[in-house]
């Protein structure tokens, strides 16, 4: 198990939005995390990236328990995260928002970059050609020199999945990245991130509305309800339980 | 000659807009680039001036050791403070940095054993004593106009001021430029995005404050070297506030904008004593210092109004924010 959620639970005033939440992800598995709205996933988020502190609870990643440790800290042990409404960098270009993304570059700190500024010079150019790979793969390389504010929502969400992958993460977790994104290219970027699953072995946890796309691309399917883990399983599973039916299904009209 | 047509008059005014850029190139470093809302700039500046006209007449160092001990000394200052209030939100790092900055004045003015107290650095050896920290610049500065046959002590002093102001502005460009410069920017743009991406947000933003507050202390020892005296008065709040006029006249997140806002700043500052037309002619001669001030607020309304970017920034990186 490359994470696993012990009995996690955070609190906002009285209410608790995480309630002893407990979950496993595997290693080099496409996991979806659902539930209705308020059920608490996007709370559990924060707090397995390092953004929220937990109240009570472990989160341990590679059998490392990261709940106390800041977000920059979880994030340079490989777990990478992207945002509900994606951070575009927006007087950035595009390209230096995926440079940012380039994991122990000796540029990034003024001592190396004195001692040792032809080291940071060649890093800088190795990460630009990996840059370039990237974009290319989410489709924005033409964008590549426009700052990033000139993106639409959908390019924006995949500007950012780029630069979580450009940290060469060993876990990513997307919220919602499906979301804004325009249909023929939702269907490539599930094309990518399944890509990136059998050939790298990235894990990928993935907070997703659709539930359509969750049941076909995951490998399992955890789902929430009221800050509880309510069930768990392969998609097939989680859709013959009966309490997924009632807490969630069973919602709709 | 009249004083408009000196040159003399022109070299001191430009010698006061390259202290100034200095002092101002720290704003543009902690705010332009890394998003720091710093209101104190000013009390690294006194900080700077302090320590090296301190270590020269109570401590008898030579004062080729005791200016870059000084610089330092506001470097470690700066540091301090931000070690202390960083983790406050944007808002209220800026009340706390404005409070820093009086403090330090207040101390300044009433500690007079360590400061000379309110009457300034002529009372540093204790009243009545004269203290000069000054003669091993003056020795410099008449050596350099015998050997670049000056007459004038303001333009040696001019030729100095901007020699160093360029050295400092192509290395804030320069360091800008790199990676190290792109994590500054990234902090300004979104603080939990760079986060996210694995930067230490809080060490980036403690070396912004602290080179900062370097370039405030490095203002603050040619404004003694320029004026030979001070007093804690002169690092009043106003000055940090005209350090951010000249970098928003500039342009925000632009290195060279900064020698052209304080350009322009001093300009509006020097020039408009000799405004004695309508409607100026109305206001006597202390009035108009005041107005001069006025005249500048209106510079930067219609600035904002009209060329939000500043002189020398990019209107499409407004449209952003």
């Amino acid at each position: 198990m490359i994470l696993s959620v012990e009995d996690v639970t955070r609190r906002f005033g009285g209410v608790h939005a995480v309630d002893g939440a407990s979950f496993a992800v595997e290693e080099g598995s496409l996991t979806s995390l659902i539930g209705p709205n308020g059920a608490g996933k996007s709370t559990l988020f924060n707090v397995v990236s390092g953004f929220l502190r937990a109240d009570g609870g472990r989160v341990v990643f590679q059998g490392r328990p990261v709940q106390r440790l800041p977000p920059h800290r979880i994030a340079r042990a490989g777990l990478v995260r992207t945002f509900q409404t994606a951070r575009a960098l927006t007087r950035m270009t595009v390209r230096d928002n995926l440079l940012l993304g380039t994991p122990r570059h000796p540029g990034e700190r003024l001592d190396r970059l004195i001692a040792r500024p032809g080291r940071a010079r060649r890093r800088e150019l190795e990460a630009r050609e990996h840059a370039e790979g990237l974009l290319q793969l989410v489709r924005l390389d033409r964008h590549a020199g426009e700052l990033a504010g000139t993106l639409s929502g959908g390019q924006r969400k995949l500007l950012e999945f780029a630069r979580a992958l450009m940290t060469e993460p060993r876990l990513v977790l997307l919220d919602e990245p499906m979301a804004g994104v325009n249909p023929t290219v939702r269907g490539e970027l599930l094309e990518h991130i399944l890509h990136l699953r059998d050939e790298l072995g990235l894990t990928v946890l993935l907070v997703e509305h659709d539930l359509e796309l969750v049941m076909r691309a995951s490998d399992r399917v955890i789902v929430m309800s009221d800050g509880r883990v309510i069930s768990s399983g392969t998609p097939d599973e989680v859709r013959a339980d009966p309490a997924v039916v009632d807490a969630y299904l069973g919602q709709r009209p | 000659m009249s004083t408009i047509a000196s040159a003399d008059f022109w070299a001191f005014v430009g010698v006061v807009a390259g202290i100034y850029t200095i002092l101002a190139l720290g704003i543009q470093l902690e705010f332009g680039f890394a998003g720091l809302l710093n209101f104190g700039h000013v009390a690294f500046m006194a900080i700077g001036a302090y320590t090296m006209a301190i270590l020269v007449v109570k401590s008898g160092l030579s004062m080729w050791l005791a200016a870059p001990l000084a610089i330092l000394v506001s470097a470690a200052a700066g540091a301090l403070l931000g070690l202390l209030t960083l983790r406050l939100r944007a808002d209220y790092f800026a009340i706390v940095t404005i409070a820093f900055s009086e403090i330090v004045r207040y101390v300044a003015t009433n500690e007079d054993r360590l400061t000379g107290g309110s009457q300034g650095t002529i009372n540093l050896s204790g009243i009545g004593e004269a203290a000069q920290y000054n003669d091993s610049w003056e020795q410099f500065r008449t050596w350099l106009q015998g050997s670049l046959h000056i007459n004038s002590k303001d333009v040696a002093m001019l030729v100095v001021v901007w020699a160093v102001a360029l050295l400092l502005l192509a290395a804030v460009a320069a360091a800008i430029r790199t990676p190290w410069g792109r994590v500054l920017k990234a902090i300004r743009e979104d603080e939990d995005a760079a986060a996210a991406l694995g930067k230490n947000v809080f060490a980036y933003k403690l070396q912004a404050l602290a080179i900062g507050s370097a370039l405030g202390g490095i203002a603050g020892l040619f404004y003694a070297w320029q004026f030979s005296f001070f007093s804690p008065n002169d690092f009043a709040p106003l000055l940090t506030f005209f350090a951010w006029m000249i970098v928003i006249l500039g342009g925000l997140g632009r290195t060279w904008s900064v020698p052209v806002g304080a350009a322009v700043f001093g300009l509006i500052f020097a020039g408009s004593r000799f405004f004695d037309f309508a409607p100026f002619s109305y206001f006597d001669s202390a009035e108009r210092a005041y107005v001069r001030l006025m005249l500048i607020g209106l510079v930067i309304v219609a600035l904002v109004l009209f060329r939000p970017q500043g002189i020398l920034g990019k209107r499409d990186e407004m449209v952003f924010e």
